[in-house]
């Protein structure tokens, strides 16, 4: 591949101990996109966030830029723009709302903290009510908003987002993934998204990718995967 | 565990030079030699120790004395205690010096007060302890890990000042401590003298044994070194057959793994309460060698720098396998001895060599050991010995049918042995060296 | 009413050190759910390196005790780095193991170079008495040692809340995974953490040996650390406020607990043992801890 993208993974295997999860597959993010990784349960969707992030033993390549990341400690990987909403949102339930996007700008060292911080508020203004409140104090939704607003304090050329629909109500997840394409729109955020809610999830992306037992099974345009009957058979349920 | 250690001493690569087949002559041989080469070795420390009380490296004279090796030994037992909660179940106690105190204590008065002998006091300590540690090992139910270290080493750090107590104080005569005059006279039908006279005539390493007949003084120690040796070998055999039990099976099972023990229906909460009775019964005959060698029971023995010690044995001895106690009860009675005999040594300033350079010593000890080796020096000792010595497992067919035998009534064959430490069953006979070549490496 | 006022005002002066050295037990039990066991030797080492630098070096109190926190600190940093990185922080049997041998080790140090023998520490706060209510009087050092509990208190808070390393200090604490997800590098992190932790803990041990009551040895701190084992429990061993409070409860107890009940002095410390007993029996998360599952 000559044409440098943002992100471009290959031959990407990883796992825990013993048990190997991803089997070696290639994929790519380009600038500004937002690409989606469909897969059933356990098909190894956490996982590949999880080895781009650093945060599992890893082999292959993961590039950022056409840097080598691979061999990159998490808390490094982070300083070079990748922000990773983990699965569960993992706030931090001991901090304060706001002491958690404080928390998310910890790389920074310019002064535009607390602007980024009120730009967030105004993006999610419950938050500004509850941002002296224990994040462990509020309801899913609001947890999702912050763990994503918290990532992108950091502000990141490439937000990892790890099953933002789970656990949360329906009406919930529409606004929270409209307001993903929106932010991506406004700030340019390149984002990868992983998630079991198909539909959703192609209605915002522009590309996706089909993760079967730890390989690809299946990659395209999102409305083209959306208008695949296998894709429609096995993640959308038609 | 059979099953494990079994087939993977089978995948150890046959460089050892010597190799035996479990069940053949051949390998009973091996374990006769064994045994003989262990007692003929206890008789020449008895003897040899006996007289020629130290060695003299760079003008320092390092004590061997044979009550040093009886303190070991009170060690030994309480360390193998501590290998029944830590090695069997996974958890740490920090409070055997509260129970090796115990029976230090109880056996003193006994003998001194009551006029019983060692032995009879046994019958007394070994219940009284074991029903002590019982009632520690409930808050262990609840407790757990670290605040379980926590609590025992805070009960141990009460010891001293419950024997200070004015209340009791006529039975344990306070902060003097509790002195017993009891000799342990040597059989007159035992030729010790004979065995002394023989051993000196030999050319060269003779004069190591003394000088003709042995004084009533050192014929009662050899006595007593060998009825203590009889003693913990006792507690020693019966720890080895508690691991091969099925309750010691369910006790590894703990360790490895609740969950999966729970749900094997395995009495979680009795058999951990017992692993306490016994470990704590076993600090307390601990403490009766102790008082039975050192004919005084004080206070500020039996401080949780004691439970501390005996950690610095379990770990540097390894945790979880009977022989790593005999290591550990060797290393803690005679290295913090041996730092304080010594006066001079080349590089080292004086002061060094002043004060508490035993308890610096094992501090660095510990630390050292829980880098380099794990395991604790047995798994050392057995990486060395594989090279030489490897016993394989008996003929498929007469281990199937045990296996199939173990599995009937065992819950553990699920859990593989863990890597970083010696199985437990590795260990267990220690006095009949009767351990697999090591299949860890 | 006097003997009760008295034994009050003893168990404020004890209970501020049990909080100290509690405080500096929860910092590192916040953030790595382990117990230092040699949290007590560390202060007692720092407790010396105050003495001489006062006594022989001339140095003005105050300006020891601050230089001898941050030579512990150092210490303590460089223990973390050594001793305690490199081992799996999930897996407490081996760091317990090491916390001991740091126990073993400091002690002996101690011994070896200052001996045995008690010394006499420097007066750090003003002698005599505020006022005296019969014959219970309410002495100065009581007083300060409050207030320095108070003004060390915070200015943790401060440093915990108001600086970007206390803020990246607390998320590890809160949550590892998520702290690492932002950028924080954990290791550094809990080094801070033992580092503080060492500091406030020779803090409290300066102001106990600085008692004129009592005299500095190396093994000063052996039962003043499960006293304060028992505070930090009692407070929820994750919560500095309640090591603080647990402290001052202890203290109390300590105080309270031989002329109002048949137990006898030599015993009190049994006292701090019954608290730490019961309240992991029954309450294991303390007064204020966050309630957890504890899995060894």
């Amino acid at each position: 591949m000559s044409d440098q993208h943002l992100l471009s993974v290959s031959e990407l295997r990883g796992g825990y101990g013993q048990i190997k999860v991803l089997r070696g597959f290639d994929f790519h993010v380009a600038e500004g996109e937002i690409v989606v990784i469909l897969g059933a349960n356990g098909a190894g969707k956490t996982t590949t966030l999880r080895a781009i992030s650093g945060m599992i033993e890893r082999s292959g390549s993961v590039k950022l830029n056409g840097e080598e990341l691979i061999t990159t400690k998490p808390a490094d990987i982070v300083h070079k723009g990748v922000a990773h909403v983990p699965q569960g949102r993992g706030t931090l339930p001991e901090l304060s709302v706001e002491d958690n996007l404080r928390v998310g700008a910890y790389i920074r060292k310019d002064d535009d903290v607390d602007a980024d911080m009120e730009q967030w508020y105004d993006v999610y203004p419950v938050l500004r009510e509850r941002r002296n409140q224990r994040a462990g104090s509020l309801s899913g939704g609001e947890q999702q908003m912050l763990a994503v607003a918290r990532a992108l304090m950091s502000r990141p050329n490439l937000l990892l987002l790890d099953e933002p629909s789970l656990g949360l109500a329906p009406l919930i997840v529409q606004d929270l993934f409209a307001r993903f394409a929106e932010i991506n729109k406004e700030t340019g955020t390149t984002m990868l998204v992983v998630e079991q809610n198909a539909q959703l999830a192609l209605g915002i992306a522009d590309r996706g990718y089909v993760l079967e037992s730890g390989d690809i099974s299946f990659d395209g345009p999102a409305d083209a995967l959306m208008n695949d009957d296998k894709i429609r058979k096995a993640y959308l349920g038609v | 565990m059979a099953g494990g250690s079994t087939t993977a001493a089978a995948a150890v690569p046959g460089g050892a030079r010597w190799q035996f087949v479990k069940g053949t002559a051949g390998y009973r041989t091996y374990k006769t030699v064994g045994v003989a080469l262990l007692v003929v070795l206890l008789v020449l420390i008895a003897f040899a120790y006996n007289d020629t009380a130290s060695v003299t490296l760079l003008d320092n004279d390092y004590s061997l004395s044979l009550p040093r090796i009886i303190k070991a030994i009170s060690f030994m037992v309480a360390i193998l205690g501590l290998q029944v909660v830590a090695g069997f179940t996974g958890q740490l106690s920090l409070g055997q010096g509260f129970f090796f105190g115990t029976g230090a204590y109880l056996s003193a008065w006994l003998v001194a007060d009551q006029n019983w002998n060692f032995f009879t006091a046994l019958l007394v300590v070994v219940p009284v302890c074991f029903v002590l540690g019982m009632a520690f090992g409930i808050p262990a139910l609840r407790i757990r890990g670290l605040y379980l270290a926590l609590v025992t080493l805070a009960l141990a750090a009460i010891f001293p000042s419950l024997v200070q107590l004015e209340s009791l104080k006529d039975y344990t005569n306070g902060a003097g401590g509790k002195i017993v005059d009891y000799d342990f006279e040597a059989p007159e039908f035992l030729p010790l003298d004979g065995i002394a006279n023989f051993l000196q005539g030999f050319p060269l390493v003779g004069q190591y044994f003394g000088d003709g007949d042995l004084s009533s003084r050192e014929a009662n120690r050899v006595w007593l070194f060998f009825l203590m040796v009889v003693l913990a070998w006792i507690c020693f055999k019966m720890v080895s057959n508690l691991v091969q039990s099925r309750p010691g099976r369910a006790l590894r099972a703990v360790r490895d793994n609740e969950t999966s023990a729970a749900v094997s229906g395995i009495n979680l909460s009795l058999y951990k309460t017992m692993s306490f009775g016994v470990a704590s019964a076993l600090g307390g005959v601990g403490g009766v060698i102790y008082v039975a060698e050192l004919g005084i029971a004080a206070p500020l023995d039996f401080t949780n720098l004691l439970s501390i010690l005996f950690i610095v044995g379990l770990v540097v001895g390894g945790v979880g396998t009977l022989s790593g106690a005999v290591i550990g009860g060797l290393v803690i009675a005679f290295l913090p001895q041996w730092a304080s005999d010594t006066q001079s040594f080349p590089g080292i300033p004086e002061r060094w060599l002043q004060g508490p350079v035993g308890n610096l010593i094992m501090g660095i000890l510990l630390i050292v050991i829980t880098f380099v080796l794990p395991g604790g020096i047995i798994a050392g000792v057995r990486r060395l010995r594989a090279r030489f010595v490897q016993v394989l497992p008996e003929p498929p067919a007469k281990l199937a049918a045990q296996l199939a035998a173990l599995a009937g009534g065992g819950a553990t064959m699920a859990q593989p042995p863990e890597p970083t430490h010696d199985d437990v069953s590795d260990g267990t006979t220690v006095a009949s060296e009767d351990t697999p070549a090591s299949s860890t490496t | 009413m006097e003997l009760f006022l008295a034994r009050i005002f003893d168990g404020l002066s004890n209970g501020s050190t049990y909080a100290l050295i509690a405080l500096a037990l929860v910092l590192i039990f916040k953030a790595t759910t382990l117990i230092n066991f040699a949290q007590g030797e560390f202060a007692m080492f720092g407790a010396f390196i105050v003495l001489v630098l006062a006594t022989e070096q001339g140095i003005p109190m105050w300006i020891a005790v601050m230089l001898g926190m941050i030579v512990t600190a150092a210490v303590a940093a460089g223990v973390e780095r050594t001793l305690i990185r490199p081992f799996d922080p999930a897996d407490h049997l081996p760091l317990v193991i090491i916390t001991l041998g740091l126990f073993l080790l400091i002690n002996a140090v101690a011994g070896i170079v200052w001996r045995f023998d008690p010394r006499a520490f420097p007066e750090l706060f003003p002698s005599g008495n505020v006022f005296s209510i019969g014959n219970a009087p309410l002495r100065w050092y009581t007083v300060f040692t409050l207030i320095t509990l108070f003004v060390a208190v915070g200015l943790l808070t401060l440093l915990l809340n108001k600086t970007k390393v206390g803020l990246a200090f607390r998320a590890v604490s809160s949550n590892l995974e998520s702290s690492q997800l932002v950028g924080i590098r954990v290791g550094p992190t809990l080094q801070f953490g033992w580092a503080i932790a060492a500091a406030v803990g020779t803090l409290g041990a300066a102001i106990f040996v600085a008692d004129p009551f009592r005299q500095l040895q190396p093994n000063v701190m052996l039962t003043v650390l499960i006293y304060a084992s028992a505070a930090a429990a009692l407070g929820g061993l994750d919560s500095l406020g309640g090591a603080i409070i647990g402290g001052l409860a202890i203290g109390f107890v300590q105080s309270l607990l031989v002329p109002y009940t048949p137990i006898p002095n030599e015993l009190s410390l049994a006292g701090a043992v019954l608290v730490l007993l019961v309240v992991l029996l029954f309450k294991p998360s303390g007064l204020f801890g966050t309630a957890q599952v504890e899995r060894v």
